[in-house]
């Protein structure tokens, strides 16, 4: 569930990410020159996916979780991430 | 020898015919590039490689339960499912982050002032013309990011096989998750592939 869960909001980060570089309300730095600020906003999504998984880990290793909600979550969470990867969509907040 | 006469009847151009007296190509013309063939690795190879993975993911998960009795696979059947999974995984990363540290740069460098032939700048070559500018205002923007959701998605179900092994196929969330997350993926790698095809078609990265 927290493989799951942690996906689904890695890959939100991943639009959500986009966003705000698009709305200028934060740009992440390039961590590789060449290929632009697609580095750095991508490395900090994938951190957050794995922060994400390590909590949701932590917390969830001892104890059952309901996957109903888990799984509805998770695909609201992708579908809305790629949702906000799409051009027309992240240049509204442009 | 031929005539003059026939030398001008065999290179018109209604006929696109060549005699030996039109220039054979240069011996040492180079075939591919370096940049080229890491590109067609990256495109054909890695993104190739995920796609059929990804499918052959999607079909094991659907055929390996589609009993209405309890699955219990053999271990080695089991083994198998979880290095597919795993292979799947691998090829999808490969192919994110070889596309985004090797591919990428050379497509958007950034030609020098005054330059008037673009065809080593794919992305100015492509962004020149109106008409092949959706190519990177759209194709390219979503190449940029949406192969690392599906990497995301085929590491958690790799993660799930590794973790559950056939149990993934007894349990329906699990297994309807996965199920999802490798469609997805599917999806998404198909689509960011054609458009790959389209963009390199145009403005290669040679």
């Amino acid at each position: 569930m927290a493989a799951i869960l942690s996906a689904g909001i890695g890959a939100f980060a991943v639009g959500f990410v986009v966003i705000l570089n698009e709305a200028g309300l934060f740009t992440a730095p390039a961590l590789y020159g060449p290929a632009g600020g697609v580095s750095g906003r991508t490395t900090i999504a994938a951190a957050i996916w794995l922060v994400a998984w390590l909590i949701l880990h932590i917390r969830w290793k001892s104890r059952h979780v309901e996957p109903r909600p888990v799984n509805l979550t998770t695909v609201v969470l992708i579908l809305g991430g790629i949702l906000l990867t799409f051009p027309p969509v992240w240049s509204l907040f442009g | 020898m031929r005539a003059e006469s026939s030398d001008a009847f065999w290179r018109d151009d209604h006929l696109r015919v060549h005699s030996w007296t039109v220039p054979a190509p240069k011996d040492d013309m180079e075939l591919f590039t370096g940049q080229s063939i890491l590109t067609m690795v990256h495109g054909i190879v890695l993104g190739g490689g995920a796609l059929m993975t990804l499918f052959a993911s999607l079909c094991a998960v659907q055929i390996l339960s589609s009993s209405s009795e309890p699955v219990v696979l053999p271990v080695k059947s089991t083994r198998l499912l979880q290095w597919l999974l795993v292979a799947t995984a691998v090829l999808l990363w490969l192919a994110v982050i070889g596309g985004t540290y090797l591919v990428f740069p050379p497509y958007r460098a950034t030609p020098p002032e005054g330059i008037t032939d673009l065809s080593q700048y794919p992305r100015s070559l492509i962004t020149s013309n109106p008409q092949t500018a959706w190519l990177h205002s759209f194709g390219m923007e979503i190449k940029e990011h949406v192969p690392w959701i599906a990497a995301i998605l085929g590491t958690a179900v790799a993660s799930i096989g590794f973790r559950h092994g056939s149990e993934l196929l007894v349990n329906r969330d699990v297994k309807r998750m996965v199920t999802v997350m490798l469609a997805i993926a599917f999806l998404l790698v198909a689509v960011v592939a054609l458009l790959g095809v389209f963009i390199n078609k145009v403005a290669p990265v040679d």
